[in-house]
């Protein structure tokens, strides 16, 4: 745990895992959205099925990292980092233009204030999760 | 309607998350080889958050038809407020103030969110 590539791995798992589940929430979404648009034959639902897939995929690929990511850091450290995938998520909606969901000053404003709000419930839960482990 | 359906789906995902902490912290810890971790999969544990998570990721994709990502996607922080009022509640830990301003940041974060 405490070598370079011990390091290195830990971070590799948990970039991965935050990225893995913006990717797959938005993955899905486009699935999801395609169904509105595509026509009701079965060949048109191929589309959205590939997309649903492959972000259920990810999002599978993510959970997994993230059971690896909670064995190696405590809570406090690891979770407020996952409230990064909020906003990868919305820049994601936004930005794709697949999707191109509106940004409104509220749902930013929001959003913001819930990723602050996440930091400081998770902030300082290291000797409460050290304890539990009986570290 | 959407947003029963929205809650709902959260509290299933966020019942998972509850289950996968406490299945790695019994089964997961110290353990190095694959195999170990295929085993620890079908633990009463882990099958719960299996089970939950397959449940809640159903009703998300509904969600997901039915709405913007960006809209349904913050509600998920609801699962916070819930770990923290049923950590007080139920087992009776101590929850010191910047956590519940916290809780209270993460509110209001949704209500806004809600209105849009």
């Amino acid at each position: 745990m405490k070598t370079a590539t011990g390091r290195w791995l830990g971070l590799t798992l948990l970039v991965s895992s935050i990225l893995l589940s913006a990717v797959g929430q938005l993955c899905m979404k486009a699935g999801m959205h395609e169904l509105h648009v595509v026509g009701n034959a079965w060949v048109d639902r191929v589309g959205p099925i590939v997309w649903t897939a492959g972000g259920l995929l990810a999002y599978v690929c993510s959970l997994m990292a993230w059971l690896a990511v909670l064995v190696r850091y405590p809570l406090s450290f690891a979770y407020p980092m996952l409230s990064l995938s909020y906003i990868l998520v919305y820049i994601g909606a936004v930005n794709w233009p697949l999707l191109s969901e509106t940004a409104t000053p509220m749902r930013t404003f929001g959003t913001l204030l819930i990723l602050v709000g996440v930091a400081l419930v998770s902030l300082n839960a290291r000797a409460e999760d050290n304890m539990h482990r009986g570290d | 309607m959407d947003d029963v359906i929205l809650l709902l789906a959260v509290l299933l995902l966020s019942a998972s998350q509850v289950f996968q902490k406490i299945g790695a912290r019994r089964r997961l810890v110290g353990r190095r080889k694959v195999r170990d971790w295929i085993h620890a999969m079908f633990t009463p544990e882990l099958l719960a958050a299996g089970s939950c998570i397959v449940a809640g990721t159903g009703l998300w994709l509904l969600v997901l038809y039915r709405m913007d990502v960006s809209r349904a996607f913050p509600f998920l922080s609801f699962g916070s407020i819930l770990v923290v009022s049923i950590s007080r509640l139920y087992l009776k830990e101590a929850v010191p103030a910047y956590r519940w301003m916290g809780v209270a940041l993460i509110s209001v974060g949704i209500a806004l969110v809600a209105q849009t």
